[in-house]
């Protein structure tokens, strides 16, 4: 269960965004909308201890994120979260199975290549698994960062504008994908976006209130 | 996955920048390396080539050109002094030992010395083969001498007149040799010993179209002479006493042989001094090269590293990421300049060698100096890596991450 109560965020010394409330169960999803520099990122981030939180709480299946602190807060949040970021996927100089690792090596984990190569065929990179990352397309590269997200069986997926400057048929293959991989792991997805193709395909909707 | 692999992957993303800083690295550490090993073997070469000579007692002149020339065999003496003085100083109460020298003929390069056998136990010499000379115009070949002139026992040879080459021989005064040398890595391998009777015989018989020879027996008929007198105290009191009875001696002067090495150590120092000052220069440099190329590759990675903390990576994994990178580059700048340094001194060695008159050196083996050259370079990647290693451990990720 994923509960997000009056959040703020901000960054600085100063709260940027709300979000007023959300209860994801396992394997559902929504959307935090909202336009262009509005603060869904830092909405995003602070819901995982990344960015300040000014006021309000984070839940994930019992655990108060936003309690935690240190090394505590970050091994939970790499073990518990996967994020999918806008535009920076992977790290240049690894492959993309190395790639899907660093997940659980940043955290201590066992890493398990098996999974890490099924999820990798999964989304269509079987034959790239041992490409450096520099030389997939960005579509490709974001594929494996949707991979890596599922890598842990997360808690909750987090992904920030996944479908920003995608096409119509790619903006549909991320959607499915990003919906397989929260039932496939029984994730909360949570989705922040402002593209109106994801609004048609997904009801549940929170929108960002920007805080002046 | 694992950190090397992570830490490869960024390096391998400069590899000009660290291609450059690590040759500046191990440039120093070469240059640094090498001038310590040289000094150490010079240092080596000397201290056995005095083989605790106390003092030389020779001809009026230079104490420096005295103890070069009669003990490290590297300069031409000042002149000879009476057997008669040299006998009466080893007769002294305050000497040990006292062992003549009598030079002034060479056969290939090699000095023939005329001495007493004790001038081989100086330095420890045994025999590899044959005996010690019994009479005059035998020879014992030190091991150096013999492999470069290929003499072995039973060998024939003729002295040349003077130091180094010289188309003056001594045809009617053929020595034999009758023993070889073990070699001691001392002076005394490149040297061709003899009775002191044999100079004697060569140059006092002359040979009937030996002009030079012919004048020296005119001027001193019957007075023999030696080089110099290498003289061993007996105890403390010699140190005292003895150089001042030499120096009342007329035309005989005295060298302390560890006072003259000190002080041309002292005027070969400043030229060390300096290549020492522009090795560690070089090493300085190498070590602000390392802070720059870090400090610029965490300002260019601070995504990538945001990236790692968002998947849950601790700050400390950050600062051994880049604490890792500089070691490891640290580490290979040390190798590489360990053996380049090791190369440079061998060279030095080699040029040494080279000229047959110079003394031969033998850089020490590996071990104290090289540990301590990679263990410096090492030393110095990580604490430059210090700065940067902290900067990338408080990578913000909500500012490099947050695009919207």
């Amino acid at each position: 269960m994923f509960l997000v109560e009056a959040l703020e965020a901000g960054r600085g010394d100063r709260a940027i965004a709300r979000l007023p409330g959300l209860t994801l169960a396992p394997g559902e999803a929504a959307l935090l909308t909202g336009p262009s520099g509005s603060g869904k990122t830092t909405l995003l981030l602070a819901s995982a201890g990344l960015a300040r939180a000014f006021a309000g709480q984070v839940t994930i299946d019992g655990t108060r994120v936003l309690s935690l602190k240190g090394a505590t807060l970050d091994r939970f949040r790499g073990r518990s979260i996967g994020f999918i970021f806008q535009d920076i996927h992977l790290i240049p100089g690894l492959t993309a199975l190395q790639n899907l690792l660093l997940a659980p090596f940043a955290v201590g984990s066992a890493q398990d290549r098996p999974r890490a190569l099924s999820l990798l065929e999964a989304v269509g990179l079987g034959d790239k698994v041992r490409r450096p990352a520099e030389t997939l397309s960005r579509g490709e590269a974001q594929r494996a960062a949707i991979a890596r997200a599922m890598l842990l069986r997360p808690k909750v997926i987090l992904a920030d504008e996944p479908t920003a400057s995608l096409d119509d048929a790619a903006c549909d293959t991320v959607a499915d994908l990003l919906l397989n991989a929260a039932q496939e792991t029984q994730a909360a997805l949570l989705i922040a976006t402002h593209d109106q193709r994801l609004r048609q395909r997904l009801s549940n909707h929170v929108a960002v209130e920007v805080l002046a | 996955m694992n950190l090397l692999q992570l830490v490869a992957a960024f390096i391998r993303r400069r590899p000009l920048t660290w291609a450059f800083n690590v040759l500046t690295l191990s440039t120093g550490v070469a240059v640094v390396l090498a001038l310590i090993l040289v000094n150490q073997a010079v240092n080596d070469r000397f201290t056995r080539d005095l083989a605790g000579v106390d003092l030389v007692i020779g001809a009026k002149g230079s104490p420096l050109q005295i103890v070069l020339s009669s003990v490290f065999q590297m300069d031409v003496p000042t002149g000879n002094i009476k057997l008669s003085q040299a006998q009466g100083f080893a007769r002294n109460m305050l000497v040990a030992k006292a062992v003549p020298v009598s030079m002034g003929d060479n056969v290939n390069e090699a000095r023939i010395i005329g001495t007493t056998p004790e001038y081989g136990s100086l330095y420890g010499a045994t025999l590899a083969e044959g005996r010690w000379w019994t009479k005059p115009m035998e020879a014992v070949v030190g091991a150096s001498a013999a492999k470069r002139l290929h003499f072995g026992v039973g060998h024939v040879f003729i002295g040349a007149h003077g130091l180094s080459g010289s188309a003056d021989l001594h045809r009617n005064f053929p020595y034999v040799v009758v023993g070889v040398l073990k070699p001691t890595g001392a002076v005394i391998d490149r040297l061709v010993l003899t009775d002191l009777a044999s100079v004697w015989q060569v140059h006092e018989h002359p040979d009937p179209d030996d002009h030079d020879a012919e004048a020296m027996a005119e001027r001193q008929p019957h007075e023999r002479q030696v080089t110099a007198l290498l003289v061993k105290y007996r105890s403390a009191m010699g140190a005292l006493m003895l150089p001042r009875q030499v120096s009342a001696t007329p035309d005989l002067q005295a060298a302390g042989p560890a006072i003259e090495v000190t002080r041309l150590f002292s005027l070969l120092g400043v030229g060390a001094a300096v290549l020492q000052g522009v090795g560690t220069a070089i090493l300085a440099l190498g070590a602000i090269g390392f802070f720059i190329a870090l400090f610029g590759a965490v300002s260019q990675r601070r995504r990538d590293l945001a990236l790692l903390r968002a998947l849950g990576a601790r700050p400390s994994l950050l600062l051994s990421v880049v604490a890792v990178e500089a070691a490891l580059m640290g580490l290979v700048g040390g190798l590489v300049g360990v053996a380049a340094g090791r190369a440079l001194a061998e060279m030095a060695a080699r040029i040494s060698m080279a000229q047959a008159s110079g003394p031969t050196l033998v850089p020490p083996p590996v071990g104290m100096p090289d540990l301590v050259a990679v263990g410096a370079a090492l030393a110095l990647a990580i604490v430059a890596s210090l700065g940067p290693a902290i900067i990338a451990s408080r990578t913000n990720p909500a500012k490099e991450l947050a695009s919207g």
